[in-house]
């Protein structure tokens, strides 16, 4: 189940945010540069023939016998898009990382439904959901997400590029992923840092890459390229894939920081609430 | 044989063993068929090995320490397979003879590395360090000696059964008498084998065939003389130092005082065999109780006596170096330190004077002294053919049967002094030669001869002037083989004695006194001489010596005959100085034999139960107690060598340090092994990080 009901009422709360504002395409819930027909007072200006009469500050007119218009602030809806790597790497742990990336992007989209922000679910793969506004087109955003198999074989970047290449607005992208990429993520990242967007990256790994239990001598075969590698399990090359680990997301965190990416590190074994109510929440993705 | 490995396997066997290295290997890289398992990616994996692969030499080590292990364990196996070792003594030709001393020197403590094991300890390790190094093909015999020789293993090439046999030695408290080792080795390396056919001529059917002979001994006997080596090849092994010192009881005995009615002399010697001068504290005990204490003062080398007098009738005496003495002169020689005789109660020899009526004889016996030494009694010739006198005489009862005018049908189990006559059997027989014959003489008989010369030094004659009386008549008296002539005459020998078994038999041709016609006469005017009761005396003090309570000391390995108090007696218990018990028996009239054995101290003599003799049994042998290993001759350039042993002619030089045992490293070797495969289990269930 994508979103329990306690995850619901917890995300009932929360609203997304963005560090930048942009133009939205149509009128939402957030207060936009524009000048416009929210209910928040912005500014006053002379009348101009053809500005919308019921705009006039009837009350100035009659002080001051002059044609004033009165401006508000303008609220517009958010472009908030989940890009969802659905390659079969993600098919591991219990939960799958893919089940939680589905889930976490389960749970922001319903943010985002509830504040009528513009929702777009996609994949690497290049699969895309329809436009989604409003709280009525959750049973659709779920079906999409239910529908994402671990069957994707486009690398990063070649995904990355895609949907920059398909949504040229701005917004808020968050990218679930775990950047198990042999040509490496930093290309992949620079095309959304291009594309001046808002970029979340949360890096799903499952608990079995964390902190793999296994021994004896393997071979370790790559489930997407089929490569092997031959290691005999001992103390010391567990300390050293813990440090190559850690050295890869603190890489990660550190590249992200640096093109003003938000980075975030998941286990599959964390429950997406506790992600959602401080994780993320401290991230400043929702608020 | 004095490389440094030794080969133990055959090529087959060794066959196999190389094929473990290889099957180890294989099993390695069988082992090494990897578990697949797919993960969600081996990006990380192969960035985490090619960290490791920086140093790869040295990596792939660690991962395969395993085979390492295994690897090297297989080799420590096959160089404990290889004997590896040094300091051997090549054992030349296929036939090795230990000779080892076990002689009561060999009981030193001075021998070994640290100088406080005993020679034949040392001795048997060294024989046991050799065998170790015989090959499979080599045989190899074991003698010990000490006043005899011992086979202790016939030629056998199995080891094991070698060292087994070698360590029953025991050590004896004997003299030492190489020879007879010599010639059990010499006949036993080397069996006469001749095949002898009719029509045919002899042919050697065993090749003599060379073999070492180790003589294993501090070298405390005389050279060999007159001995063949033959084909054996001798190696002489000194065991024991030059400088050790031994203070020994080299004599202690006891006589009956003559004056003092059952008062006893005790003598004793000690000698200091050691470069320094000894103040040694002689304890004497009796049944225990410490009697007597003398301090005696001995010169390097020297000798010195100390008499004891003491007023007791019997007992066991023992002799002691106080352990104070002992120590100051570090004495290594235990067996000599200590000595012990019998005393027996003086009960008087039994004499029997058989006569039809001797007047002279009889007074002659009859005086004070000869009547402390035995009692005397007088029968008449017709006793002889009593039945009980003949089962007496036969068992021997009596210390002297006298026999005058008058012969036994046997000889009886005693000394004998015969007058006028001569003892049955061929033995004493006057020879019977043509001109005897001739004069129609059945016997040689000569009337007036004249005494030229008497045996002055024999104990029988002492004090005794026989030149100043005649003699009527005499029979020549001609000793058999062996025996001594005591009076000569111009005509011929008129007295002689002779011995026969444990006995003697002293014959004088002429009678004291003759019956004629019914009167008795003087045959002689001896009778009438000063050394006529001197004789008597000194015939009673000759043979009764040994029964008038002087003390008898035994050596050990001696064999002596034992004549019980009880002529009659079928068994007696001989009890050591430890209780040991030992039951003798005899058949008829037979003495009891018995062996000394090695251990020393006083031995009772039990009859029915009650106790009848003591006698010890002692070392009190000059040359074993002298436990220096003798110095060579000084002109020889070597500073003072060991002195060598002559064999024949052939000097035997002492090896110097020689026989060294190899110095094997195989055990270590396998505790290696064994602690490696320790360690490998360890690594393998731990998976140690490295």
């Amino acid at each position: 189940m994508l979103l329990p009901p306690d995850l619901v009422a917890q995300l009932e709360r929360l609203e997304l945010v963005t560090r930048k504002v942009f133009r939205g395409r149509m009128k939402g819930e957030r207060r936009s540069q524009r000048k416009g027909q929210s209910v928040e007072f912005a500014d006053f200006r002379n009348y101009v023939p053809g500005d919308d009469l019921r705009a006039l500050d009837w009350n100035l007119y009659a002080r001051l016998d002059k044609l004033i218009i009165k401006l508000f602030l303008e609220e517009e809806d958010l472009h908030f898009y989940t890009l969802i790597d659905a390659s079969p790497s993600m098919d591991f742990g219990e939960p799958t990382k893919l089940e939680h990336a589905k889930q976490l992007a389960a749970a922001l989209g319903y943010v985002g439904l509830v504040r009528a922000d513009r929702i777009r679910v996609e994949t690497l793969g290049g699969a895309q959901s329809p436009v989604l506004r409003g709280r009525s087109s959750l049973p659709r955003m779920l079906e999409y997400l239910d529908g994402i198999e671990p069957e994707e074989t486009a690398t990063l970047e070649e995904g990355v590029r895609g949907f920059c290449q398909r949504n040229h607005g701005r917004g808020v992208v968050v990218l679930i992923s775990d950047l198990m990429d042999k040509r490496g993520y930093e290309s992949a990242l620079r095309y959304l840092v291009a594309q001046r967007m808002d970029v979340y990256v949360i890096q799903v790994l499952s608990q079995e890459e964390i902190a793999p239990e296994v021994v004896g001598d393997l071979r370790l075969v790559d489930c997407e390229d089929a490569d092997e590698a031959e290691v005999t399990i001992t103390a010391p090359l567990l300390a050293r894939y813990q440090q190559t680990l850690e050295a890869f997301t603190a890489g990660a965190q550190h590249y992200c920081n640096r093109r003003g990416m938000a980075y975030l590190l998941a286990s599959n074994e964390t429950p997406v609430k506790d992600l959602v109510g401080s994780y993320l929440r401290r991230g400043g993705l929702v608020r | 044989m004095n490389e440094l490995f030794r080969n133990t396997l055959s090529p087959g066997q060794w066959a196999i063993l190389a094929a473990v290295p290889p099957a180890i290997l294989a099993l390695y890289f069988l082992k090494l068929r990897r578990q697949p398992l797919e993960v969600p990616s081996t990006y990380l994996w192969s960035k985490t090995i090619e960290d490791l692969r920086v140093n790869s030499l040295w990596q792939r080590l660690r991962q395969s320490i395993l085979l390492f292990l295994q690897l090297l364990l297989v080799a420590l196996a096959i160089l404990a397979l290889l004997r590896p070792g040094w300091q051997g003594t090549d054992l030349t030709g296929q036939r090795l003879v230990f000779v080892i001393d076990n002689s009561a020197s060999m009981s030193t403590e001075d021998a070994g590395d640290a100088g406080d094991a005993s020679r034949l300890d040392v001795a048997k390790a060294k024989v046991e360090g050799l065998l170790d190094q015989m090959d499979r093909s080599m045989s190899a015999m074991i003698l010990s000696f000490a006043a005899e020789p011992r086979v202790v293993q016939q030629f056998t090439s199995n080891v094991r059964l070698l060292k087994e046999r070698l360590a029953t030695i025991r050590p004896t408290a004997e003299a030492t008498d190489l020879t007879g080792a010599l010639e059990l080795a010499s006949g036993l390396a080397n069996p006469a084998g001749l095949s002898v056919q009719e029509g045919a001529p002899e042919v050697e059917v065993v090749d003599p065939e060379p073999a070492t002979l180790f003589i294993l001994s501090d070298g405390k006997f005389a050279d060999v003389d007159g001995f063949a080596l033959g084909n054996l090849e001798p190696v002489y092994v000194p065991l024991g130092s030059r400088e050790t010192g031994n203070l020994a009881i080299t004599n202690l005995t006891s006589r009956v005082s003559e004056t003092v009615p059952g008062a006893r002399t005790v003598f004793l010697q000690v000698a200091n065999y050691s470069a320094n001068a000894a103040d040694a504290v002689v304890e004497l005990r009796l049944d225990g109780r410490v009697r007597e204490a003398q301090r005696l003062s001995i010169e390097p080398g020297g000798l010195a006596g100390a008499s004891f007098s003491l007023d007791t009738p019997g007992g066991a005496l023992e002799a002691t170096l106080s352990q104070v003495t002992l120590d100051k002169l570090d004495d290594r020689l235990a067996l000599d330190d200590r000595a012990a005789i019998g005393l027996n109660d003086p009960e008087g020899g039994r004499v029997l004077l058989i006569s039809p009526g001797n007047i002279a004889v009889e007074q002659a016996l009859a005086t004070a002294r000869t009547e402390r030494l035995g009692l005397i009694d007088s029968q008449p010739p017709s006793i002889l053919k009593t039945a009980e006198h003949q089962r007496l005489a036969a068992a021997g009862a009596f210390d002297l049967i006298v026999y005058d005018r008058c012969v036994p049908d046997e000889l009886p189990r005693a000394n004998t002094v015969f007058i006028g006559a001569v003892p049955p059997g061929e033995r004493w027989a006057p020879k019977v030669d043509a001109e005897a014959v001739a004069d129609d003489t059945s016997e040689a008989s000569v009337v007036a001869p004249q005494i030229i010369d008497w045996n002055r030094a024999h104990p029988l004659l002492a004090n005794a002037e026989l030149g100043n009386f005649d003699i009527v008549e005499s029979r020549v008296v001609r000793s058999p083989v062996g025996g001594a002539t005591l009076i000569d005459s111009a005509e011929g020998p008129l007295a002689a004695i002779a011995p026969r078994d444990a006995f003697e038999d002293v014959v004088i041709g002429f009678a004291i006194l003759v019956e004629e016609d019914g009167r008795v006469q003087r045959n002689t005017e001896w009778i009438n001489r000063h050394s006529f009761p001197t004789f008597w005396l000194n015939t009673l003090e000759y043979f009764l010596r040994d029964t008038s309570g002087n003390a008898q000391s035994v050596a050990a390995g001696q064999t002596i005959e034992i004549t019980p108090t009880d002529p009659t007696a079928t068994a007696v218990t001989i009890v050591g100085p430890g209780g040991v018990r030992e039951e003798l028996t005899r058949r008829g009239a037979q003495p009891f034999v018995w062996k000394a054995g090695s251990t020393l101290g006083v031995y009772r003599v039990l009859e029915a139960g009650e106790e009848t003799q003591r006698f010890g049994v002692n070392l009190l042998n000059r040359v074993e107690s002298d436990v220096r290993l003798s110095v060579g001759t000084p002109d020889d350039e070597q500073q003072a060598a060991i002195a060598s042993v002559r064999i024949g002619n052939i000097e035997v030089a002492a090896s110097a340090g020689a026989a060294p045992a190899r110095q094997e490293l195989w055990k270590p070797l396998l505790v290696a092994a064994l602690a490696l495969l320790a360690i490998e289990w360890w690594v393998y269930h731990r998976r140690v990080a490295l």
